[in-house]
C-alpha cells in the first residue's frame, strides 16, 4: 500500500506535448478500449470505438506502451512519430506452445500423445508444500489423496486408474528430464515452471520401463535471454482443521450409555439377571474399578446412576469437563518467502532462488521448516557447444507426531477415542485442579492408580505431557544436480549427455522420555537414524532433426540410460539416561540395539525414437525402448516397450479453410507398451536367507519370502485417441480422450497357504485394465479490458475391471476388498448390514441359504451371527467420475479465482466411525451421537444395535460403516490485486510488477457424513491420520 | 577438419564413459541376506540356519500380542482354570481369556498367527533338513544340526495339533493339520490326527538317535534332554502312559530340582544357576521385545501391559489349595495386602531379573514337568508307590513337610494333577491339560476366581469336553490359498 501511495506523489509536471493515433489488429480492423501509456509516468489513456485516440505526453516522455486483451503489447518510440499501430493477436494458437517430453520438448501442435500441462501461474494460486498436493482437479485423468495434514507430507496420485496389483501404481516424477526418486516436498513450488502430466504411451513410452503408471515432469523456471528479473513472493498463512471432528455423545450420555451396556451385558448375557438385579449392578460397577473407574460428579461412584432410570443421579454436579481436543490440537502459523533472480545475455542464462517455509502443524509439537535453494545455469560455450547446471538442495526440520494406527501415541486416535470423562489435567475430589509442586504448573492426569486412578483407555499416558516430553524429528537434507552438455555437429546432429544426481539424507530421532509414559520404566529411550539414498541418473543421447523438401520434418533421436540407487541405513538405540532434556546416545547407559543395511538397484535402458510430420499437418511418432532391471533374472531381466502415435491436424486442411467457427482441431491416436517392475522386493528372483535372526550372541538366518526368478516386465499397453479443439473464435478449448489401459503380466502377490511358512510369492499372473474418458473444456465467458472471466471444467470416468487372475486363487481377499474376474481392484467385500431386530436389538445381517451343492444361492435369510453372514461386493473405493472446475475472474486489477475438486460415488469404509460405535464392551472409549439412536427395548425401531458388554463378537466390518465418499472439495479461492501498469510505470521501472493476494486452500469439504476423510486413500478406508488442514494466507509478490 | 576432430574425441570419451554396458552391472545382493549355497555350504554354517529358528521362538511379529511361543504358552493358560486377568487393561488377550479370539480366522487372528508362526519353524527346520547332507564338514556337526531340525519340526507339530484339533486320545482320526517334510509352496491337505503323532513320534525317535552324545552350544540348542521331554509331552497327549514314564525318566535322571529359593527367582534367566532348565530363550537387551514381551503381559515389575490393568491373577480356588508354608503360595500376592499395581492374587512368579531391563529369558522347559509326567504316568498304569514317591520327591522341593501320604488311585491322580496345576501355573499347560483330561472346562466362580467384581468377567465359565470351542480356527487365508483345503475342511464351530 505504501508503494502504491508513492505512486501517487510522483506526479511531475512537464511541459506536454499532444499525440494521436490508431489502433488496430493484425487484420487492420479498429481495436476499441486499448491502452495507450506513456511509458515512465502515470499518464494513459484508451482508444475510442475506432480505435483511435489522443493523449498529453510529457515533453520528455519517449515512448509509448500500447496494449489490448488478446493482443500483444507494443512500445512506439514517440520519435518514430507513426501512431498508426498493428498489434499482433496474441498466441493462443496450439501451434506456439511448447510441451515437455522425455528427453526434449516438442511444440504441442506436433504432438500425438496425451499430455497434461500446469503452469506456475496456476500453481502458484495454492499454498501448498508439496507440488503433489495440487495437482488435483487441473488435469483430467488424475485422482490423489490428500497426503494427511502431517506438515511437509506429499498427496498420492495416480494416472488413469490402478495399474498394477502388487507392484507400484504411482507414476513415474521426472525432475528437469530425469528420473526423480528424491523428495517432492524438498522442492519449492515457487522454482517449478510446469508440470507436465503424460498420459498414454507415445507420451510416455520413452521412459518405457517405469512409465507404466504415467510420468509427472516438473521443469524448474529458467532465466531467459535479456530479460533480467527479481522476483520476491512473501506470504503469511494460518492453519486450522479441515475437516471437523465426528460427534461425539457428552458426558451425562456417556456414563448412562455405559450404565446401560453394563446392565445390557448382565440381562441378556450368560448371567440372564432380571432387570432390576442388572441394573443395580451396573449402578454398582459403572464409575468403579471394573466400569469406567473415574467419576467426573460429586456423588459416590456407586450413586452415580439410578439403578431403575439408568438417569445420572438429580443431584450430582458435574465436577469438570476438558476437552482433549482443545489441549493438542491449534491454530498454526504458516510462513514461505521466496527470492529469485533471473535473466540472461545472448549466450548465458541464470535463475537462482532461495526460499524458506515454516508450516507448523495444526496439532502440537509438529512442524516442517525448509530452507531450500536452486541454480540455473545454461551457456553456449561455442557455436556448437551448449552446457548447463541445474542445482539445488533443500535442508528440512521435521518435528513429527505419531499418525495413522492405534497406538496411543497417536493423538488423532488419542482425542478421537478417549471418553470424555477422563481430564486432561489431574483434579481432586472437588474437581480442582491440582498444582504439582515440583513444576508450579497444574499436574496433569495420566491416568494411573496413583492419580485418580487406572483410566481403562491408555492408561499411564498423557499426550500433552508426553509429546512435548518426546522428541520425533528428522532433519533431511535433499539435493539434487542436473548437468548437461550437448555437442551441435554435421549440421543436423546433437549429441547431449545428461548427469543427473539425486542425493538424500535423514538423520533422525525418536526418544521417548524418561518421566512418564512408555519409557519411564526404562528412563528413556533414544533412537538415532540416519538414512541415505543416492542416486544416478547417465544418459547420452544423439539427436537428428531435418527438414526436407521443405515440408517434411523429421525428428530422430537414439540414446542410452542408465539408473542406480544405493540406499544405506544405520540406527542405533539405548535407555537409561541419568537426566532428562537430551535424546543423545552417549548419556544412555545401555544399548538397546544397533543395526545398518544397503541396498542397491539398478535399471539400464536403450532407446530410440522418431518423429515426422507434413506441413504440421500429419504426423507420425514411433519409439522404442529396451530396458534391463537388477530385480529380475539374468535371463528375464530385459524387456522392450515401444508407441506409435500419429497425428492429424484437420483444421489446416483445405477443406476447413471456410469453416469459420473452427479455429483448431486435431485428431490423435497412440498405442504402445510400457513396463513396471516397481515391486517392493529388490532381490525377489533370489532365494534368500534374511540374516539378523541372531540367537543371543549366535547369529542367525531365516528362509526369506519364496524366489520366483521367472519374474519378467509387468507390461501395460495403452490406446489412447482423442481430439484438440479450439472453436468459435477462440472462446472454447477443448480435449475429448478415450482411453483402454491394459495391464498384463501382473505383478501379483499370489498367496500361498500359510502351512508353507510362507503367505505369498510373487508371480506375473493376470491381466487388469482400465477404461476410460477424459474431458476439458476451458471457455472464455467475458474478454475484455475491464472484465476477463474464463471457466475451466475437466472430467474422468474409467472404469478398472480384472480379467485374469491366477488359476490355483481364483479369488484373493485382500482386506476389506476381494480380487476377481469381473472386479474391480478396489471393490468392496464386506458382510452386509440389514438393520437391527426390533425384538432382541441384534444387529442383523445378510445370509446366502445355499443349496445342497454348497454353491446355488436358494434365499437370503437373516442372521444375527456376524461371522455367519455372506461376503459380497458393495460397490468400489474408485469414483464413478470425478474432476475439477476452475473459475478465474479478472475485474479490472482484481482477479478471483477458485478451484473445486469433485469426486462421485466412490465409497468409503470409515474405520474411525466404527471405532466410535461399539457396543460397550470397551472401557473408556468415546461413543459417535449416532449411539444415541440404538435400540433400547423391544419394538424399537432403529439401525444402531443394543449396546452390551458381553456381546462384543457378534459386530465387525460390515456395510454398516460403508458411505458413499462422494465429495466436493473447495480445494482454493485466491483474491488478489495487481497493481495496475499505469501505476507502476510511474516508479520508472523501480518496480514491474505488484500483486497482493488473500487465498484460502481447503475452503471447505462437503462429504456425506461428518468427520469423514473420503480422500485418506484410494482403497477408501480410514486409519486415524493426521488430519487435512485449512490455510488462509495473505501474500505479496513483487516483481523487480 | 580440426573441428570434426575435437567433436568425434568428445564423442569418444562419453561413448567410453557410458557405464552399465557391462553385463554385471545390473547384477545386485542385498547387504543383510545370502543364498541357501551359502548358508548350507558346511556344517558350521548350518548353524545359522538352526539359530534363526531360535530366535524366530522369541521374535515379535504383526503385534504386541505375537512375541513367539511364549505369547501362545500365555494363550494356554488364559484359556484354562487357573489363570484369571484382573481388567481390561489395553485388551490385550482379553478375547482369549473370554474364549472368542479362537472363533476368527482372517488374517492377523490368533489363530491364523499361531498357525503361521508354528508352520515358519517348520518350513526352516525343512530347509535344514533338505540341505544338510549335502553340506561338508563335520559328521558330528551335521547330525547335531539335523537333530535339531528334527527335534523343531516335531515341537512344532506338537503343537500345532495340540491347538487346532482336541487331544489325541479318541480323535486319532480327525483331521489333522497338513504335515511337510520339505520346502515347498504347494499346500497339502490336513490329513489325521494319527498322520501327525507318527510324524512327530518318528522325528524325535530319529532326533534321539542323532543328539545322544552330542553337547549343546546353548541352553536354546534342543539337545537330547529336550527331544526326551517332548518324546514325554507327546506321550501323555496319546495316553501310552509306559514311554511317557520312560522318557520323563529319562529326562529328569541325571538332574536335580531347584531350591526354594530359586522358585522365588522369577523363572526368567537361564544364567543364575536353576538347574531345572532344560529349553529356554536366552533374550538380551536388544533382542527384547519390550511391550510385544511376554514379560511385559505377565509381570507388573516393568510397567508394562500387566501393570496397566491386565495383571495375570491365580485363580483363588487354587491359592486356597497351596498350603501356606510352601514356596509356591508365596509367588502370588497374599489377598488383603495388594497395593498399586500389585493387587490381590496377582502373579510375581514370572518376573524380570532387573527391573528397569526387558532381558529376561523365556523358559520352555523345566525338570519339574517330568517329575509330574512320570508320577502321573506311574499313577495311571496302578503303580501307585513308585508315583508318590516322585510326587513326594517333588513336593518337598517346594515344602518340607509336604507328603503325598497313602493316596492312591483317583485320590493319588488328582492329587498329582493338582500339583500339576500349583507347580506349573502360568507355564503354558492350561488348555492342553484341559483338553487331554477331558473333562471339560470348569472355571472356578465367585470372589477370587473367574467373574466377580475385582476381575475383568470371562463371560465363558464352563464347557463341556470335547467343546468346538477348544478349536483354533483353520485361518480363511489357508483355505482360501490351499487348493487340498476347503471350507468344509474348517473346524467345528
Amino acid at each position: 500500500m505504501v508503494l502504491i501511495a508513492l505512486c501517487f506523489s510522483c506526479i511531475m509536471l512537464f511541459a506536454q506535448k499532444t499525440i494521436t493515433g490508431k489502433v488496430t489488429d493484425d487484420k487492420g480492423n479498429p481495436i476499441p478500449n486499448a491502452s495507450v501509456i506513456v511509458q515512465g509516468s502515470r499518464v494513459g489513456t484508451t482508444t475510442k470505438s475506432d480505435g483511435t485516440f489522443t493523449i498529453n505526453a510529457p515533453a520528455n516522455a519517449k515512448s509509448l506502451i500500447i496494449s489490448s486483451i488478446g493482443s500483444e503489447e507494443k512500445v512506439i518510440a514517440i520519435s518514430s512519430g507513426n501512431f498508426n499501430v498493428q498489434l499482433e493477436t496474441a498466441t493462443q494458437d496450439l501451434s506456439e506452445v511448447v510441451v515437455q517430453v522425455p528427453y526434449g520438448t516438442v511444440k504441442k501442435a506436433q504432438f500425438t500423445g496425451s499430455e497434461g500441462t500446469i503452469s506456475a501461474k496456476t500453481l502458484e494460486k495454492q499454498q501448498q508444500t508439496s507440488v503433489t498436493k495440487m495437482l488435483e482437479g487441473l488435469v483430467p485423468g488424475i485422482i490423489a489423496t490428500n497426503g494427511g495434514g502431517t506438515p511437509g507430507s506429499s498427496a498420492s496420485v495416480l494416472i488413469r486408474g490402478v495399474g498394477s496389483v502388487s507392484s507400484s501404481s504411482s507414476p513415474l516424477y521426472v525432475l528437469n528430464g530425469v528420473p526423480y526418486d528424491g523428495s517432492i516436498a524438498a522442492l519449492s513450488t515457487d522454482e517449478i515452471e510446469t508440470v507436465t502430466v503424460l498420459k498414454d504411451a507415445a507420451a510416455a513410452a520413452l521412459y518405457g520401463s517405469r512409465a507404466a503408471n504415467g510420468v509427472i515432469m516438473i521443469t524448474t523456471k529458467t532465466g531467459k535471454k535479456g530479460s533480467n528479473r527479481t522476483s520476491v513472493s512473501i506470504r503469511n498463512g494460518w492453519m486450522s482443521r479441515g475437516i471437523p471432528e465426528y460427534d461425539r455423545v457428552s458426558i451425562p450420555d456417556y456414563y448412562e450409555l455405559y450404565w446401560e451396556a453394563i446392565k445390557n451385558g448382565q440381562q441378556y448375557g450368560p448371567a440372564q439377571s432380571s432387570a432390576a438385579v442388572a441394573g443395580a449392578y451396573a449402578s454398582a460397577n459403572v464409575a468403579g474399578i471394573n466400569g469406567l473407574v473415574y467419576n467426573a460428579y460429586n456423588v459416590a461412584a456407586g450413586q452415580l446412576i439410578d439403578p431403575t432410570t439408568g438417569k445420572i443421579s438429580g443431584s450430582a454436579q458435574l465436577l469438570y469437563n476438558d476437552s482433549w481436543e482443545d489441549a493438542l490440537y491449534r491454530s498454526a502459523g504458516r510462513q514461505n518467502i521466496n527470492v529469485n533472480f533471473s535473466g540472461g545475455n545472448d549466450k548465458t542464462t541464470h535463475f537462482i532462488s532461495m526460499g524458506y517455509l515454516n508450516e507448523d502443524g495444526i496439532v502440537k509439537f509438529s512442524g516442517y521448516k525448509r530452507y531450500n535453494g536452486r541454480v540455473d545455469i545454461k551457456t553456449s560455450a561455442t557455436k556448437w557447444l551448449n552446457a548447463g547446471l541445474n542445482i539445488d538442495g533443500s535442508l528440512a526440520e521435521n518435528n513429527n507426531v505419531p499418525s495413522g494406527g492405534t497406538a496411543t501415541t497417536n493423538p488423532f486416535y488419542y482425542t478421537r477415542q478417549m471418553g470424555p470423562i477422563y481430564p486432561v489435567w489431574q483434579r481432586d475430589a472437588s474437581g480442582n485442579k491440582i498444582v504439582d509442586p515440583a513444576t508450579g504448573d497444574y499436574a496433569l492426569d495420566w491416568g494411573v492408580a496413583t492419580q485418580m486412578g487406572a483410566r481403562p483407555y491408555a492408561p499411564n499416558s498423557n499426550l500433552l505431557g508426553s509429546l512435548a516430553l518426546d522428541d520425533r524429528g528428522s532433519k533431511v537434507f535433499n539435493g539434487n544436480a542436473n548437468a548437461f552438455m550437448e555437442v551441435l555437429f554435421l549440421k543436423d546432429f546433437s549429441f547431449k549427455t545428461t548427469l543427473g544426481a539425486t542425493y538424500w539424507n535423514s538423520f533422525g530421532t525418536t526418544y521417548q522420555n524418561s518421566q512418564f509414559g512408555d519409557a519411564q520404566n526404562v528412563s528413556g529411550r533414544s533412537t538415532k537414524s540416519g538414512s541415505r539414498q543416492f542416486s544416478k541418473t547417465f544418459n547420452q543421447v544423439l539427436s537428428y532433426n531435418k527438414t526436407f523438401l521443405t515440408n517434411h520434418n523429421i525428428r530422430a533421436l537414439v540414446g542410452h540410460e542408465s539408473y542406480d540407487l544405493i540406499t544405506s541405513s544405520v540406527s542405533a538405540t539405548k535407555v537409561t539416561f541419568p537426566f532428562p532434556g537430551t535424546s543423545e546416545l552417549d548419556n544412555a547407559a545401555t544399548i538397546e540395539g544397533a543395526g545398518s543395511s544397503t541396498d542397491v538397484r539398478k535399471i539400464e535402458g536403450y532407446f530410440s525414437n522418431i518423429n515426422y510430420d507434413y506441413k504440421g499437418k500429419y504426423m507420425a511418432s514411433a519409439s522404442f525402448r529396451r530396458d534391463g532391471t537388477s530385480r529380475f533374472f539374468v535371463d528375464n531381466r530385459w524387456g522392450n516397450f515401444y508407441s506409435f502415435g500419429v497425428g492429424w491436424k484437420i483444421s489446416a486442411e483445405n477443406f476447413m479453410e471456410n469453416v469459420n467457427w473452427v479455429d483448431d482441431l486435431k485428431f490423435r491416436a497412440s498405442y504402445g507398451e510400457q513396463g513396471n517392475e516397481a515391486i517392493s522386493a529388490w532381490y525377489a528372483w533370489q532365494p534368500l536367507y534374511g540374516l539378523g535372526w541372531n540367537n543371543a550372541l549366535t547369529p542367525g538366518g531365516l528362509a526369506g519370502s519364496p524366489a520366483n526368478p521367472e519374474l519378467v516386465w509387468e507390461g501395460n499397453k495403452t490406446t489412447n485417441i482423442g481430439i484438440d479443439f479450439t472453436i468459435f473464435k477462440r472462446r472454447l478449448q477443448g480435449t475429448i480422450e478415450v482411453f483402454n489401459r491394459v495391464s498384463n503380466n501382473l505383478l501379483f502377490d499370489e498367496p500361498l497357504p500359510g502351512s508353507t511358512g510362507n503367505l505369498s510369492i510373487t508371480r506375473n499372473i493376470g491381466v487388469m485394465f482400465n477404461r476410460g474418458i477424459e474431458i476439458s473444456l476451458g471457455y472464455n465467458v467475458i474478454q475484455s479490458r475491464l472484465i476477463d472471466w474464463r471457466v475451466d471444467v475437466n472430467f474422468t470416468k474409467f472404469k478398472n475391471e480384472i480379467t485374469k487372475m491366477p488359476e490355483l486363487t481364483p479369488t484373493v481377499v485382500s482386506g476389506t476388498k476381494q480380487l476377481k474376474v469381473g472386479q474391480g481392484i478396489y471393490d468392496f467385500w464386506l458382510r452386509e448390514f440389514a438393520g437391527v431386530d426390533a425384538a432382541t436389538g441384534e444387529a442383523l445381517y445378510y445370509k446366502d441359504v445355499l443349496d445342497t451343492d454348497g454353491k446355488t444361492v436358494l434365499s437370503r435369510e437373516l442372521t444375527p451371527i456376524f461371522t455367519q453372514a455372506t461376503f459380497a461386493y458393495h460397490g468400489s473405493a474408485l469414483p464413478d467420475f470425478s474432476g475439477g472446475v476452475t473459475n478465474s475472474l479478472r475485474v479490472g486489477s482484481f482477479d478471483l479465482s477458485f478451484l473445486l475438486v469433485y469426486s462421485y460415488g466412490g465409497k468409503f469404509l470409515d474405520g474411525n466411525y466404527q471405532s466410535l460405535m461399539h457396543r460397550g464392551n470397551s472401557f473408556g472409549t468415546h461413543w459417535h451421537t449416532d449411539i444415541l439412536n440404538r435400540w433400547q427395548k423391544p419394538g424399537d425401531i432403529t439401525n444402531v444395535p443394543r449396546i452390551d458388554q458381553v456381546l462384543a463378537t457378534n459386530e465387525g466390518t460390515s456395510t454398516r460403516y460403508l458411505f458413499d465418499g462422494s465429495f466436493l472439495n473447495v480445494k482454493n479461492i485466491t483474491l488478489s490485486y495487481n497493481l495496475p501498469k499505469t501505476a507502476l510505470s510511474s516508479l520508472k521501472g523501480a518496480i514491474s510488477s505488484l500483486q497482493i493476494f488473500a487465498n484460502v486452500d481447503n475452503a471447505h469439504l462437503f462429504t456425506t457424513h461428518k468427520g469423514m476423510d473420503p480422500q485418506r486413500a484410494f482403497t477408501g478406508t480410514s486409519d486415524w491420520s493426521y488430519t487435512p488442514f485449512r490455510t488462509f494466507t495473505l501474500g505479496l509478490n513483487l516483481g523487480l | 577438419m580440426k573441428k570434426i576432430f575435437y567433436i568425434s574425441s568428445v564423442l569418444l570419451v562419453l561413448l567410453a564413459s557410458m557405464q552399465g554396458c557391462k553385463k554385471e552391472f545390473l547384477d545386485t545382493n542385498p547387504s543383510n541376506a545370502v543364498s541357501p549355497n551359502v548358508i548350507f555350504a558346511d556344517a558350521p554354517s548350518a548353524l545359522v540356519a538352526l539359530n534363526g529358528i531360535y530366535r524366530w521362538q522369541y521374535s515379535f511379529f504383526t503385534n504386541h500380542g505375537n512375541f513367539g511361543q511364549k505369547s501362545f504358552d500365555m494363550v494356554s493358560d488364559l484359556m484354562g482354570e487357573d489363570m484369571t486377568v484382573h481388567s481390561a487393561g489395553y485388551g490385550w488377550f482379553n478375547t482369549d481369556y473370554r474364549y472368542t479370539a479362537q472363533l476368527t480366522a482372517v488374517d492377523a487372528s490368533r489363530s491364523e498367527r499361531m498357525w503361521y508362526f508354528y508352520y515358519r519353524v517348520i518350513d526352516n527346520a525343512n530347509g535344514i533338513l533338505d540341505n544338510i547332507d549335502k553340506a561338508t564338514g563335520d559328521q558330528n556337526i551335521k547330525d547335531n544340526v539335523k537333530g535339531q531340525a528334527l527335534g523343531l519340526r516335531a515341537y512344532a507339530y506338537l503343537n500345532l495339533i495340540s491347538f487346532f484339533q482336541q487331544t489325541y486320545k479318541g480323535s486319532e482320526s480327525q483331521p489333522g493339520v497338513p504335515l511337510y517334510t520339505t520346502r515347498t509352496t504347494v499346500g497339502k491337505a490336513r490329513g489325521t490326527v494319527q498322520d501327525v503323532y507318527t510324524q512327530i513320534v518318528k522325528d524325535l525317535t530319529e532326533a534321539e538317535t542323532l543328539l545322544t552324545g552330542k553337547t549343546r552350544a546353548h541352553i536354546s540348542n534342543i539337545d537330547v534332554r529336550v527331544v526326551q521331554g517332548l518324546r514325554a509331552r507327546t506321550a501323555l497327549f496319546m495316553e501310552d502312559w509306559s514311554t511317557a514314564a520312560t522318557y520323563a525318566n529319562k529326562v529328569r535322571t541325571g538332574k536335580t530340582l531347584m531350591s526354594v529359593a530359586q522358585y522365588g527367582q522369577g523363572f526368567s534367566k537361564m544364567s543364575d544357576g536353576n538347574p531345572e532348565w532344560l529349553w529356554g530363550s536366552e533374550i538380551i537387551t536388544d533382542q527384547a521385545t519390550i511391550y510385544a514381551s511376554f514379560y511385559s503381559h505377565i509381570d507388573i515389575t516393568n510397567s508394562g501391559y500387566a501393570a496397566l490393568g491386565t495383571q495375570k491373577k491365580i485363580t483363588k480356588a487354587l491359592y486356597d489349595k497351596i498350603p501356606t508354608g510352601d514356596v509356591r503360595k508365596t509367588v502370588f500376592r497374599t489377598p488383603g495386602t495388594g497395593s498399586g499395581a500389585n493387587v490381590d492374587y496377582n502373579q510375581n512368579k514370572i518376573r524380570v531379573p532387573v527391573a528397569a531391563s526387558w532381558a529376561a529369558d523365556y523358559l520352555y522347559m523345566r525338570v519339574a514337568e517330568f517329575y509330574l509326567i512320570e508320577a502321573e504316568a506311574l499313577a495311571r498304569q496302578g503303580q501307585d508307590a513308585p508315583a508318590r514317591t516322585i510326587l513326594d520327591a517333588l513336593g518337598k522341593a517346594r515344602y518340607a513337610s509336604y507328603s503325598a501320604g497313602t493316596l492312591t488311585g483317583t485320590a493319588l491322580l488328582d492329587e498329582i494333577l493338582l500339583q500339576r496345576k500349583i507347580e506349573l501355573w502360568g507355564e503354558g499347560f492350561g488348555l492342553f491339560d484341559v483338553k487331554r483330561l477331558k473333562k471339560g472346562l470348569n472355571r472356578p466362580t465367585g470372589t477370587g476366581n473367574f467373574g466377580g467384581t475385582s476381575s475383568l468377567d470371562p463371560f465363558t465359565y464352563t464347557l463341556p469336553a470335547g467343546d468346538p470351542k477348544f478349536l483354533m480356527r483353520i485361518p480363511q487365508q489357508e483355505i482360501d490359498a490351499n487348493g487340498e483345503i476347503g471350507p468344509n475342511d474348517q473346524n467345528p464351530q
